[in-house]
């Protein structure tokens, strides 16, 4: 009797991990996801601290201001990035351009994943005529090019709303479609299985169903989904922003700062203004790429590193 | 097959009207109207105007509004532009061809490019080349086209002078001459090459995945096991497989050119389309802006029901009725 106590007092049975524990190692383990993890915190701190930076690195932290006396300039040990065409310090510039564009990649892209999952999760989950009418409405949106539509849709809200808001909310409003039809096709697998059937049977509510017992188990494709959007979304808004439609001319975005390349001038011979915004748009892209295929892996429990 | 497509092209009607309920409600919006594109413009006497604005239903409700631009647009009436006081489809037309070019040169670069990366990618797969491929794919993927095209022209314009940076043709070359000609391709190519790169990476992964799995078929087996050299087996057996399934993605790149057109001709001020739509908007030249966003709209449309059709056609596997 003793020693078989001793034998299950020293074999404690380990807990084992939950799934998002192991998700974690493998994330952790992507060497690739964390580079990239590290280069997106390092630039929103960046973006957040612009204020307290701008002073610091320098001498013109301002950056609504047009200094006539400074246009112009080549990096220097002063201006770390030179000057652009209205004598404004172009680091301080991408630092405050970084929170504009990843304030509207996010919020964008949280809009499109509330509406995609709202709009897909109920047509999934009710089917019949509420399915056939929302997915009708999507295929609607989804069919509408969308960049002739932002465009025109933008055009006519600039100066009743906010221009920063308006964007979002256009961009938003025209791109859930794909998440909808994603999480749709999910939650019509997923409601197959037998517990749904059982929280059915023991009379829990729709709404306590879609909520508790649906959505956590696609909520690993929404993640990854949500990552790539975010990417699509940062390329969106500096796009528009670069022919011209997007954030208002007067706040920096990144995609504000690249639009100094519209002129033949200053793409020819004042490389140091167009190419920081260019490069961190790249980089920040690439690297919120490889994070979402860095989460996908990991999420996935069938792949095995 | 023609039963499923004819009832593919009548569904698509009640998406058009929707779509142009929409495109006119968005320019009655918009601030100013159309006017004055129809009326003299040195005649500035407000009772004229008056008369005129009456005179061309601008006073009717909404929907007499509506069924007038809708029942005039499907007869090819697509008004004057304000901008330009010539009627809109002389306009569209004049710029069209320069869009196709592009358009046509894009896809016939993405055709080619794919083409030979994804052939070594799929008989080498997992090799150092393999994986060349699908990092560079993955750079051409994730780097925005306007960010590309921005390079593209400081590098390949103005540091190394390979290309114009600008317009469709040298305003020199006579029209009709060889040099017209060739002075036409010189100025596309550039934008060309950044639109077509744009796609190429989606193609080459999937011709690679497809030569891949094809050539763990048993038709390979067995030309194998009859001796066929394996060179004939990679380029005639499995690519004539595998490049079936490619055609479908040619309806998708439809779409997906128009909105690239929109960009690469604004950054390289291609005179097209693309650059018509953004200078109707910023001019408010509406019966542009409404006759550009519905052609727009249905090519995009026309461009989804093409994938839909292709699919079926390719694989007899896919039944569509």
């Amino acid at each position: 009797m003793a020693s078989s106590t001793t034998i299950a007092q020293q074999k404690k049975p380990e807990r084992s991990l939950s799934p998002w524990q192991i998700a974690r190692r493998k994330f952790v383990r992507n060497k690739l996801a964390m580079i990239s993890s590290c280069f997106i915190v390092l630039v929103t701190l960046m973006s957040l601290s612009a204020p307290f930076l701008a002073p610091v690195l320098s001498p013109l932290p301002d950056i609504s201001k047009v200094n006539i006396g400074a246009m112009n300039i080549e990096p220097n040990s002063e201006h770390l990035l030179g000057t652009d065409k209205s004598g404004r310090d172009v680091l301080t510039r991408l630092f405050y351009g970084g929170r504009i564009s990843l304030l509207v990649g996010f919020s964008a892209t949280l809009m499109v994943i509330v509406l995609g999952t709202l709009v897909g999760a109920l047509a999934g989950f009710f089917g019949g005529m509420i399915d056939s009418i929302l997915m009708r409405f999507t295929d609607f949106v989804l069919n509408f090019p969308f960049l002739v539509f932002v465009i025109v849709l933008n055009t006519i809200l600039y100066g009743i709303v906010d221009g920063l808001w308006v964007l979002i909310m256009v961009i938003g409003a025209l791109s859930w479609g794909g998440v909808a039809r994603l999480v749709r096709s999910k939650v019509l697998a997923e409601k197959e299985n037998e517990y749904i059937l059982a929280a059915l049977s023991i009379g829990c509510s729709p709404f306590k169903v879609i909520t508790k017992h649906l959505l956590p188990n696609v909520v690993s494709t929404i993640i990854v989904q949500g990552t790539l959007i975010f990417a699509t979304m940062i390329v969106i808004e500096s796009a528009l922003s670069y022919l011209g439609f997007g954030v208002p001319q007067a706040t920096p975005s990144w995609g504000n700062m690249l639009s100094s390349a519209n002129e033949p001038d200053v793409l020819q011979g004042k490389p140091w203004i167009w190419m920081p915004p260019a490069i961190i748009i790249t980089l920040t892209i690439l690297s919120i790429n490889f994070i979402g295929e860095g989460l996908k892996d990991a999420l996935n429990p069938k792949s095995l590193r | 097959m023609l039963k499923y497509s004819i009832r593919r092209l009548l569904g698509m009607i009640p998406m058009l009207i929707l779509i142009s309920i929409v495109v006119f409600s968005l320019a009655k919006l918009m601030p100013g109207d159309s006017l004055s594109g129809e009326i003299d413009p040195l005649n500035t006497d407000p009772q004229y105007i008056a008369e005129m604005r009456e005179k061309l239903g601008y006073n009717d409700p909404l929907p007499v509004q509506y069924v007038n631009w809708i029942s005039g647009f499907v007869q090819g009436e697509f008004g004057k532009s304000t901008r330009f006081q010539i009627p809109v489809f002389d306009l569209i037309m004049e710029k069209i061809p320069n869009t196709l070019l592009l358009g046509i040169t894009a896809l016939i670069i993405t055709y080619i490019m794919a083409f030979l990366m994804g052939m070594y990618s799929g008989r080498r797969p997992y090799t150092l080349g393999d994986n060349a491929i699908a990092g560079f794919n993955y750079i051409m993927l994730a780097i925005p086209s306007f960010v590309a095209a921005v390079f593209a022209i400081y590098i390949f314009a103005f540091q190394l002078n390979w290309f114009p940076f600008a317009g469709s043709v040298d305003i020199l070359a006579q029209e009709g001459s060889l040099e017209y000609y060739l002075s036409r391709m010189h100025h596309v190519l550039l934008p060309a090459i950044v639109l077509g790169a744009m796609s190429t990476a989606s193609y080459t992964q999937f011709l690679r995945n497809d030569i891949i799995e094809n050539s763990r078929k048993d038709f390979v087996r067995t030309a194998r096991a009859k001796g066929t050299p394996m060179k004939k087996i990679y380029n005639v057996h499995i690519l004539r497989n595998s490049i079936i399934p490619l055609v479908t993605f040619l309806g998708f790149d439809f779409a997906a050119l128009i909105g690239g057109a929109i960009i690469t001709e604004t950054i390289f001020t291609y005179p097209g389309i693309g650059q018509l739509f953004l200078e109707s908007v910023t001019s408010r030249d509406y019966p542009t802006l409404m006759a550009l966003t519905m052609l727009l709209s249905f090519l995009t449309l026309f461009g989804n029901l093409l994938a839909d059709i292709l699919y079926g056609v390719v694989d007899p596997r896919i039944r569509l009725d």
